[in-house]
């Protein structure tokens, strides 16, 4: 059987959240030995911001799918710049958090790069393994 | 002599500029990817010009370029949460 862009993308979403829901359990376990309660928030939403940012292209992906070539890029790129902006903002707003303590900080950007870091691998890994055939059109 | 003049000048000036360095930091974190994802579509654009029969398995690539991509910018946009003052 061969693989098509639609269920590469459902892969790469379905074992995306199983890592982020792995790596906020480390996360929380290693924020709370170091920064109590707080540091359990700061992984938790490092690792939702992870996802999110991540998955929102897998997700833009899967839908421009449906579309022809221009609309494909429309949605994948427009989706891009308005993630970019949202999480400008997003992280702007998570900056003045008060809740968000000195120490828990860091504890944010660990998880986000880990987060990252270990999607990229589970991503390029799926890419690699999937059977994509060249669809080959007879005129 | 006068480039010598001329660095020293600029030096001085940036030394008096005041606001939010941070805002210099998103534009750094944004202008990398940004000019990377454009090269990953514009590639992929011209391949699925020359062999539109790889479509698929070019969007996938390209995808796969893309997220590589925007690791960096994201990176770069939660910065603040360990060099903040």
């Amino acid at each position: 059987m061969f693989d098509d862009l639609t269920s590469v993308m459902k892969r790469v979403l379905k074992f995306g959240v199983l890592l982020v829901v792995g790596i906020a359990f480390v996360g929380s376990v290693i924020g709370y030995l170091v920064a109590g309660v707080s540091g359990v928030l700061a992984a938790l939403v490092g690792s939702l911001a992870a996802m999110a940012f991540t998955g929102l292209t897998a997700l833009s992906v899967l839908v421009g799918a449906k579309l022809n070539l221009a609309g494909f890029l429309g949605v994948v790129l427009g989706g891009w710049l308005l993630k970019m902006v949202l999480f400008l903002l997003a992280f702007t707003v998570l900056n003045k958090a008060e809740w968000l303590t000195r120490e828990a900080r860091p504890i944010v950007f660990f998880t986000i790069v880990s987060a990252v870091i270990g999607g990229l691998i589970l991503d390029t890994r799926i890419v690699s393994k999937a059977r994509l055939s060249a669809e080959v059109k007879l005129l | 002599m006068q480039i010598i003049h001329l660095a020293a000048e600029a030096a001085t000036q940036v030394s008096q500029v005041t606001g939010n360095l941070g805002v210099l930091g998103y534009g750094l974190a944004a202008i990398g990817p940004g000019i990377g994802v454009g090269l990953v579509v514009s590639k992929t654009i011209e391949s699925i010009a020359r062999q539109p029969e790889l479509a698929a398995r070019l969007q996938v690539t390209m995808w796969l370029g893309i997220a590589f991509t925007e690791a960096l910018a994201l990176i770069g946009l939660a910065t603040p949460f360990i060099f903040a003052a």
